[in-house]
């Protein structure tokens, strides 16, 4: 792994990241609940999703030079890395599933059960993580252990927080709303089960993801990463940040989009 | 060049044959609706195009395997012959065309199959396993069979009450899927008089088989005598046994239950009433009022030996009165 | 015995039995302690099967040993890049291996099981088929929970699915032991990874028959609702099998496209790739993708069954056929999924027998992505009748329509190939001709079905129940015979009996005519799809018997074939050398192949295809590159 520029500069590029996401995601937050222009709410998307993948998952990195030792360990990161990101293409489908489920049922319509602020809560937290994550995978691409499992750690509970966030706090106010399953409940249409689905899919990812923190955290603990040997720790960030990704979609289809019902 | 010639000539002579072949069987049913006059155009077309590409490559591929196979002795490769790009060319541009062709005359058929005659007569179709019903706003008459008079546009407005039905009369060619929570609709112009079936066509559960209704094409006055002897059972169902067999054709009970003992989804209502009936767990009940309110209203209930559980047959929210009618006429089926 | 039940397999299984129990029991006790009901039909409630269900998966491959490494990994313990094999002769091939020689042999063997078992199901429906009226699947059988009309019907379904399924493990067994050898590979990129992507398909393929046991389900393979709503606890174990031979897929196909970009021998550029590891990309990038979304749909269902949430419930707001588009964005894809490996197997074949290049290389491997690129464009050519919006079905008439191009040019391309070569005619060249007669067949019947007004009357008639056979023989069954003669000596160092092997030929093709040609003769005179029984009044009562006559035949050659199979592992004649002279890399070094392949690795120095040019060569063989191996 090559450094192209030194310590600080990579933590203020993560700050710096992070501050465009944060105003973008203001920015989506303010044009949907003053005029509602679809179109703007998908060109910040896919302006954040560009940013994330590029400054967050290093997705140039498939690009690299791994040189032709098939046995090095650096040749094997380089085929590791195409399987990830080869699954996470895959899994994209998942998602884009859902997302035509929820354009199909839906329309230009959502649920007005939800609660605008705490939805731009539970996403400023996932942000927030996503930054510290940055922050760790930066300081173990440097060999810095203690701030790589301090900030993994913070990412950790940030993530737990969302999770907890979502299934505990914000279901549950969803279901106190009359946003229900619909366990027979033909009141709602299929709101609830989109939203449900929608919502539970990507907690169901951020639950792995979270899985995945520990092992890499436990692992570094244990003094398995160094410099310039921590895949593992690389892979974890990607999925976290890739985690991230889809809520960038999923927060305005849910939340923002259209007319609330 | 020799090569080329037999190849070329046996091509056209496979083709032809086996366009000829195959029209001289007959491919399709009969022809009875408007619509399936451009539908058979258009399959026509294909067949022809069919038995040509078919000879096409099954020729120069025969012809090769023939003339072509290695002689005894011979161990040396053939000839180094690595492509030809605009042999290459030409074998994706004519294709491109037939395809473009192919195309064109689809979305022309495609019109004339769904040009609509604003004057057509709307029937109001049903479906629901296993059976149709048809309902014929205009006289007030319902139906199991489907009477349609000749020459006339009809338009079916379709709906489903449970799962998807496909509407298809071979002989019309045309069909369309019936599905719950929409209308869908059917046009077509029948021209041959005679009596077909429709035939469900997507699978809706154990009796798909069998949800066959007839349906019948026949002249205006004959078809306007059906109309109005429909209408006369109906006037005359005032009785309760009239009426509770109009809610039997109307909720389709008929499509599971026969009134003449042949055996359908469901039991046959033939000399039902006042029998003894032994259910799945072994014991008997004799077939009362109570008996066969419960039946209706709860499946699940007991269920008849032989049938499987849980019940196939959909559980019905019917009034007192309604199953009354029903019970009575269950009761003159003996 | 002793030894099969220390196997793998054997402990998977016993695993899975146990997870099963154990995942019902948990969610049947947590029901009791909150006073829901307990029990159903089939002993257990459905949420309690299905969970159940899940559980059993998870517990073979625990119990299996499929993922210890990983767990291993997991707790910063480190595994030794090659296993050397603990175990020889069969045994290995019911243990976990990392090799991809013996996954692919696992693949394949588990492919032919569940043929034998689907096509055991459609000998059984065909029996009943044979005559009009009810045979034996009668109203007052009572088998399983199910009549005769719903065992048919589950029948029907599972032999569509399986059948499936083992398509799936089919290509996937060929694209293993295969790809790795021909771009000179010596394992596949991710060997554990290749090891669980197949061994979660055998606790899949246990589901999918357990659905037989719980009521069946009586869909068809595809599972529309609301009918798949209604069906027996067997559904969600149909839904739970597929979508776990779904990752099977999506992880094999990962797998594939990681080592096609990363492990390709010296000089191995894209257009000097052998044409099958063209078809092998092409085919997993649509599985990798697609495949979610069937999993996707088939998991929307299992919800909606058990949480009531009305995705596909149009009194709750929903949409059946919502469903449908979810359904054949996969399903229309993955028909190219089956295809396009056979159709490579013909490319990769047909200039060894014909002694010579392959015609157009270029094209034919470019045809391939563009048969794949397409095809996930024109899902929707199964729904012309579904009441879908009536204009949408010229765009999807349109691009089926074009799929027949790139098709085209394969067809043409070989029969240039075979125009003026010196061609012979050995077991596995007989299939691939056969290959392309019935594909050719199958081709060429799906152009009508693609333009809407004709599918108008053909849509789900035995016609194009006679199509997908065709296609599907001629573009899967011939071409994975005609691979597994051919590549059947490299693997064991033996022959397959060739008379045996002709007779499988001439007694599977022509029953095989017999068996579709007469399908869409009645589809189009009226015999509608996925019916127990039809109308006497038809007159199809000849023709069906006939096509039933037909269906044994071709299950005895299918006998013959595994008794050919098995009988010359041990027995077959010996061949260790370069048996159909091809240019190869994996001819060129003595079979059975060596466990970790290429003893010295090789350098692409010339044209794959370049039979009958003098003095050219493929590979040339030389010496390791000295690495720090370890
Ligand atoms: C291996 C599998 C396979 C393959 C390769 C194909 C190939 C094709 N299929 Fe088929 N199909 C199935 C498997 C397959 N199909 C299955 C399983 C179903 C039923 C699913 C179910 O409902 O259960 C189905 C159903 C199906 C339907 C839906 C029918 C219905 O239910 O109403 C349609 C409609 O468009 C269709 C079309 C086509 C077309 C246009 C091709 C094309 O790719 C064919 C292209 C090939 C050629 C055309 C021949 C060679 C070309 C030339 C010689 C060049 C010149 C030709 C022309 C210019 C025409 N198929
Ligand atoms: C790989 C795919 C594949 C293959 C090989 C086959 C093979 C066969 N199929 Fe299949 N078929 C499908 C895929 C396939 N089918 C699909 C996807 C459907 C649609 C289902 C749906 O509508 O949902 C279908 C539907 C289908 C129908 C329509 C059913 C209906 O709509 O009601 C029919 C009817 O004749 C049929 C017949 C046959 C026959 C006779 C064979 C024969 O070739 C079978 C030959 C027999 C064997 C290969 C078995 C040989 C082995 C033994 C006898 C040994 C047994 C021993 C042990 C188990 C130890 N098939
Ligand atoms: C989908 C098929 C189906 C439909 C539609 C259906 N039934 Fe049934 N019915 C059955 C079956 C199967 C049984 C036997 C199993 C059982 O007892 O539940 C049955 C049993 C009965 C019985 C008891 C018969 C006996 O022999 O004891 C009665 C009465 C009955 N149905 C009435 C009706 C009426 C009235 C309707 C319409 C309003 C109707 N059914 C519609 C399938 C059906
Ligand atoms: Cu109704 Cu099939
Ligand atoms: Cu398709």
């Amino acid at each position: 792994m090559s450094h192209t520029q030194d310590k600080s500069s990579a933590l203020g590029q993560g700050v710096m990241i992070f501050v465009y996401l944060a105003v973008l995601t203001v920015l989506e937050f303010f044009v949907a609940v003053t005029f509602n222009a679809i179109s703007i709410l998908l060109v910040v998307a896919v302006i954040k999703a560009a940013l994330v993948m590029y400054y967050y998952m290093h997705v140039y990195k498939l690009n690299n030079d791994d040189g032709t030792d098939e046995h090095s360990y650096q040749f094997k990161t380089g085929t590791n890395r195409i399987g990830l990101w080869l699954f996470l293409l895959s899994d994209a489908f998942v998602f884009a599933g859902l997302m035509t489920m929820r354009i199909n049922l839906l329309g230009l319509t959502r649920p007005h059960q939800l609660d605008q602020n705490l939805g731009l809560a539970v996403t400023a937290v996932l942000l927030v993580s996503s930054f510290f994550m940055n922050r760790g995978e930066t300081a173990m691409s440097y060999g810095d252990v203690k701030s790589f499992m301090n900030n993994t750690l913070i990412t950790g509970i940030l993530g737990l927080g969302f999770f907890l966030g979502v299934v505990f706090v914000e279901w549950r106010l969803a279901a106190h709303e009359g946003l229900i399953a619909s366990f027979g409940n033909p009141a709602v249409g299929p709101l609830g089960g989109v939203f449900y689905m929608m919502t539970g899919m990507h907690a169901f990812h951020v639950l792995t993801g979270l899985i995945f923190l520990g092992i890499v955290w436990n692992n570094a603990r244990k003094g398995l990463y160094t410099a310039e040997k921590h895949w593992g720790v690389e892979a974890a960030t990607v999925y976290w940040h890739f985690v991230d990704l889809v809520w960038i979609f999923f927060y305005p289809a849910l939340y923002l989009i259209g007319k609330a019902v | 060049m020799r090569h080329f010639v037999v190849v070329g000539v046996l091509v056209i002579l496979l083709a032809g044959l086996t366009y000829i072949g195959l029209d001289t069987i007959g491919l399709m049913p009969d022809a009875a609706s408007a619509q399936s006059i451009p539908i058979d155009w258009m399959w026509n077309w294909q067949v022809i195009a069919i038995s040509f590409l078919f000879s096409l490559i099954i020729v120069p591929m025969g012809y090769s395997l023939f003339v072509f196979r290695r002689k005894k002795g011979d161990t040396t490769d053939a000839e180094h012959i690595e492509g030809n790009t605009a042999l290459e060319i030409t074998w994706t541009v004519v294709p491109l065309f037939i395809v473009v062709a192919f195309a064109y005359m689809g979305t022309f058929s495609l019109g004339e199959v769904l040009r609509a005659d604003p004057n057509a007569m709307v029937i109001n179709v049903t479906a629901r396993q296993f059976t149709w019903t048809f309902e014929y706003p205009e006289y007030g008459v319902v139906s199991n069979e489907l009477h349609l008079p000749y020459n006339r546009q009809v338009v079916l407005k379709m709906e489903s009450m449970d799962v998807i039905h496909s509407f298809w009369v071979p002989e019309f060619r045309v069909k369309q899927d019936v599905v719950p929570g929409r209308v869908t609709e059917y046009r077509i112009t029948p021209t041959l008089e005679g009596s077909y079936k429709v035939r469900c066509a997507e699978l809706c559960g154990t009796s798909h088989a069998y949800m066959e209704n007839a349906v019948i094409v026949a002249s205006q006055a004959e078809y306007d005598a059906w109309v109005s002897e429909q209408q006369a059972i109906a006037a005359a169902a005032q009785t309760p046994e009239g009426q509770g067999q109009i809610m039997a054709v109307k909720n389709g009970c008929v499509g599971c239950h026969s009134a003449d003992g042949t055996p359908l989804t469901g039991p046959t209502w033939f000399g039902l009433y006042g029998s003894e009936v032994t259910l799945a767990d072994g014991t008997t009940v004799t077939a009362d009022d109570a008996f066969l309110e419960e039946s209706i209203l709860d499946p699940n209930a007991a269920i008849v030996a032989g049938f499987p559980s849980p019940s196939v047959m959909p559980p019905y929210q019917f009034t007192d009165e309604e199953i009354a009618t029903i019970i009575a006429y269950i009761k003159t089926l003996k | 015995m002793k030894k099969f039940l220390a196997t793998a397999l054997a402990r998977g299984l016993l695993w899975q039995f146990a997870g099963t129990l154990l995942g019902a029991g948990l969610v049947t006790g947590i029901r009791a302690l909150m006073g829901l009901s307990v029990n159903d039909v089939f002993f257990f409630t459905e949420p309690a099967w299905v969970m159940g269900g899940f559980s059993g998966v998870i517990a073979f491959l625990l119990g299996s040993g499929a993922v210890s490494d990983w767990v291993k990994w997991a707790r910063g313990m480190d595994t030794p890049e090659h296993h050397e094999e603990p175990y020889s002769g069969w045994e290995k091939y019911f243990h976990v291996s990392l090799d991809h020689k013996v996954i692919g042999v696992q693949y394949t063997v588990v492919a032919l099981a569940l043929i034998s078992i689907g096509g055991l199901f459609a000998l059984i429906f065909r029996t009943e088929l044979a005559a009009s009226g009810l045979q034996f699947l009668t109203q007052d059988l009572n088998l399983f929970g199910q009549n005769g009309l719903q065992l048919y019907n589950t029948l029907m379904s599972l032999h569509g699915m399986i059948m499936i399924v083992s398509i799936l493990l089919g290509i996937a067994g060929i694209i293993n032991y295969v790809v790795p050898l021909l771009i000179g590979a010596q394992d596949m990129a991710f060997p554990r990874l290749n090891a669980f992507s197949f061994w979660i398909a055998v606790p899949a393929a246990v589901l999918l028959l357990m659905s037989l046991f719980l009521g069946g389900f009586d869909t068809g393979w595809t599972g529309y609702p609301p009918l798949s709503v209604r069906a027996p606890v067997g559904m969600q174990m149909f839904f739970l099998g597929v979508f776990v031979a779904g990752w099977s897929s999506i992880l094999g196909a990962l797998n594939v496209i990681a080592t096609v970009l990363r492990m390709r021998a010296k000089g191995m550029n894209a257009m000097r790739m052998p044409i099958f590891v063209w078809a092998a990309i092409a085919t997993s990038i649509i599985a990798l993708t697609a495949t979610q979304f069937i999993g996707l749909s088939f998991q929307l269902v299992m919800f909606q069954r058990l949480f009531g949430m009305g995705f596909f419930d149009p009194a709750k707001g929903g949409n059946p056929v919502l469903f449908q588009h979810l359904f054949w964005f996969y399903s229309h894809p993955a028909v190219y999924v089956f295809v396009l490996p056979g159709l490579g197997v013909i490319s990769e074949l047909l200039p060894v027998f014909a002694r010579k290049p392959l015609f157009g290389y270029r094209w034919i491997a470019m045809s391939s992505l563009g048969i794949a690129l397409v095809g996930f464009v024109v899902w929707a050519h199964h729904m012309f009748t579904s009441g879908m919006n009536e204009y949408l079905r010229l765009p999807f008439m349109y691009s089926t329509l074009l799929v027949a191009i790139p098709t085209g040019v394969k067809f043409f391309s070989w029969v240039a190939t075979l125009w003026k070569g010196k061609i012979t005619f050995p077991t596995p060249m007989l299939f691939v001709l056969g290959a392309i007669v019935v594909f050719l067949l199958g081709g060429l019947t799906g152009p009508p079905n693609a333009t809407v007004s004709v599918d108008l009357h053909l849509h789900d008639t035995y016609f194009i129940v006679g199509h997908f056979h065709d296609t599907i023989f001629g573009g899967f069954v011939f071409p994975f015979f005609a691979a597994l003669y051919y590549w059947f000596p490299k693997a064991t160092g033996r022959r397959m009996n060739e008379t045996l092997g002709k007779l499988h030929f001439w007694l599977m093709t022509p029953s095989f005519f017999v068996l579709t040609f007469g399908m869409m003769r009645i589809g189009l005179l009226g015999m509608r799809r996925r019916i127990a029984d039809y109308d006497a009044a038809l007159g199809f009562d000849a023709t069906h018997l006939a096509l039933t006559i037909a269906g044994y035949l071709i299950g005895l050659s299918v006998l013959i074939f595994i008794y050919n199979f098995f009988a010359s592992v041990k027995n077959g004649e010996k061949a260790d050398g370069n048996v159909w002279n091809s240019r190869s890399p994996e001819w060129q070094v003595p079979s059975p192949m060596p466990a970790h392949n290429y003893e010295q690795p090789f350098e692409v120095v010339g044209e794959p295809y370049d039979y009958g040019l003098e003095g050219s060569q493929y590979v040339k063989f030389i010496a390791p590159a000295k690495s720090g191996h370890k």
